[in-house]
């Protein structure tokens, strides 16, 4: 099943192609606007740069994870579902193959976007495993928000409909929260709102990561594992009502 | 093994369409399909048809009522009548973005293929169905009867027991049509395979179909056998005489030319052909004349 999807995978090159193009407006505009930050305090060496890419790495997976339900809707509406629905695979193999082949190309573009970051200037103290690490944050990122997509495709079956509504959470998912400022800097309400914010936790994920802290212990590792518990669960729970609304999808035929 | 591929019992469905309202599609269905047969399920538009289809291929689930498929229960065995099923759904069923050949493979594969397996069987279904020449185009980018046939040919690439084809010729130009009425004749000269071919065309029915059953607003008018080609009236060329011999078929389906192979605006509007007008045969029935007066026509 899995297999189906990465055949699909090539005719879809022009999305992840162009979603590419995106991070690398992101870095150079706001590496640019707010350059003059990189002489606070708060951001240390690195520089803002470094502090900027793992958050627009993860805007990155949060763009193109809304549109993972998209691809949903053209097979509903070509008739591509009904024969994979009539077909002797499991439901839960349908999402699973879909799901897998999302992933994989969401760590291209994670790995890609990274190698960007370093071209624009900044550098990664934590070395391979702290990009792993990264990666990894970024896959469970991505895991919830292709998740979540597709189970909204599935329950709204309108493009419209999704486009519209992942426009409504990914831009204030990404603004409260600490993908662009550390929460210092931010007001307090915003500061409360970015501390239960998916995408802070699995920025500062990446973060610590990328920036080695992760393995001095200078970071505060409980919070760490709770976030990232956190988003392992957040993740589960999206893949549960993808099944879930694939399962009611069938049965509302 | 039961005789019959299809036993349809008593199935009924109701759309939810909103909190208190819904629709009866199907009013309690019943019939049985030999193995090894054609079975014409005809009917208008809206009349139950596709319905009929998804509930036997375990698309959708009846709200009441059984059937089985090569004695296997649609809602409870779900999964076997899955491996013995091929479908073509009403409009394109295969992706437009990959070829020919790769529809194809992917079918295969889907169904736990091994590669090389996949891959022959993709070339001889090419072969058999006349697709060499667009063997390496999208299926988005085919003409609409070459699209049809490579939905057939996807739906066979597992040696299906049972084929659906869900108004396969609908929306087709002549030429395409007569193709794909070639293709399906050959399909049923297969002692092994059953098929179920749903349209709205009488004569497409009365042509290739051992047993034809007309259902309008979810219940069964008529089930009989078509009359042969031979008996077609001769000087409109019309398949008149299905509906001659089960005169019900006549209150469904306006007017015998409706059906008319000839007339593939048919599918577009619902006014008979000007070449098989309705006045030089017979007198038409009250609903078709209510319904060209409505439009103005002749
Ligand atoms: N998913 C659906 N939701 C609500 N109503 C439906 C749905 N599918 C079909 N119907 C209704 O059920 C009836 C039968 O439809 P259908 O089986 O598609 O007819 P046919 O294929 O013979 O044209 C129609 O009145 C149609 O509007
Ligand atoms: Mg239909």
């Amino acid at each position: 099943m899995f297999r189906r999807w990465i055949v699909a995978t090539w005719r879809q090159v022009w999305g992840p192609a162009m979603s590419l193009l995106q991070p690398v407006i992101w870095i150079v505009l706001f590496g640019q606007v707010y350059t003059a930050l990189g002489s606070l305090p708060v951001f240390a060496d690195g520089g803002y740069i470094a502090y900027l890419v793992p958050g627009i790495l993860m805007m990155t997976v949060l763009y193109s994870g809304a549109w993972a339900g998209t691809g949903y809707i053209d097979d509903m509406n070509s008739g591509v579902m009904d024969q994979l629905l009539s077909a002797p695979i499991s439901r839960s193999a349908i999402i699973t193959g879909q799901l897998l082949q999302q992933l994989v190309i969401n760590v291209l573009q994670s790995a890609i976007v990274l190698g960007i970051g370093a071209l624009a200037g900044a550098r990664y103290p934590g070395g391979v495993v702290g990009i792993l690490f990264a990666l990894v944050a970024a896959t469970l990122l991505a895991t919830v928000f292709c998740c979540a997509s597709t189970a909204v495709a599935l329950i709204t079956r309108n493009q419209v409909a999704l486009i519209g509504l992942s426009q409504m959470i990914v831009l204030p998912a990404t603004f409260l929260s600490t993908t662009m400022m550390p929460a210092a800097l931010l007001p307090d309400w915003v500061q409360a709102v970015a501390r239960w914010n998916p995408m802070t936790w699995a920025v500062e994920l990446a973060r610590t990561g990328l920036d080695g802290t992760l393995f001095n212990g200078s970071a505060d590792a409980g919070l760490l594992l709770a976030q990232g518990g956190a988003l392992l669960g957040l993740a589960a729970l999206a893949f549960a009502w993808t099944l879930r609304a694939i399962r009611g999808y069938q049965r509302s035929l | 093994m039961s005789a019959a591929a299809i036993e349809a019992e008593n199935i009924t469905k109701t759309y939810r369409t909103g909190r208190h309202r819904s629709i009866e599609a199907l009013r309690g269905l019943s019939f049985e399909v030999p193995a090894g047969s054609v079975f014409g399920l005809l009917g208008p538009n809206g009349a139950g048809k596709s319905t009929t289809t998804k509930i036997l291929t375990t698309l959708s689930l009846p709200s009441s009522g059984t059937a089985r498929v090569t004695g296997a229960d649609v809602v409870r065995d779900a999964a076997t009548v899955r491996t013995r099923i091929g479908y073509v759904s009403q409009g394109a069923s295969t992706d437009p973005l990959l070829t020919v050949r790769e529809n194809l493979e992917l079918a295969a594969r889907l169904r736990g293929m091994p590669r090389s397996e996949a891959a022959r069987r993709a070339t001889r279904l090419v072969d058999e169905f006349g697709l060499r020449e667009n063997v390496d185009r999208a299926a988005g980018k085919l003409s609409g009867g070459t699209r049809r046939r490579l939905d057939v040919a996807t739906a066979l690439v597992h040696a299906p027991r049972v084929l659906f084809l869900d108004e396969p010729t609908t929306g087709l130009d002549p030429e395409s049509r007569a193709a794909m009425w070639g293709e399906i004749r050959r399909l049923a000269g297969q002692e092994s395979l059953t098929v179920v071919l749903t349209t709205h065309y009488l004569e497409e029915a009365d042509r290739l179909a051992d047993r034809i059953m007309i259902v309008d607003h979810g219940t069964k008018v008529v089930e009989g056998t078509p009359a042969s080609s031979r008996r077609r009236s001769p000087e409109t060329g019309c398949a008149s005489s299905s509906s001659n011999r089960m005169p019900n078929a006549r209150a469904v389906l306006p007017h015998p030319c409706w059906a008319c192979a000839r007339c593939s605006s048919r599918s577009r509007g619902r006014r008979p052909c000007s070449s098989h007008a309705p006045t030089t045969a017979r007198p038409r029935s009250a609903r078709s004349s209510r319904r060209s007066m409505r439009r103005g026509s002749p």
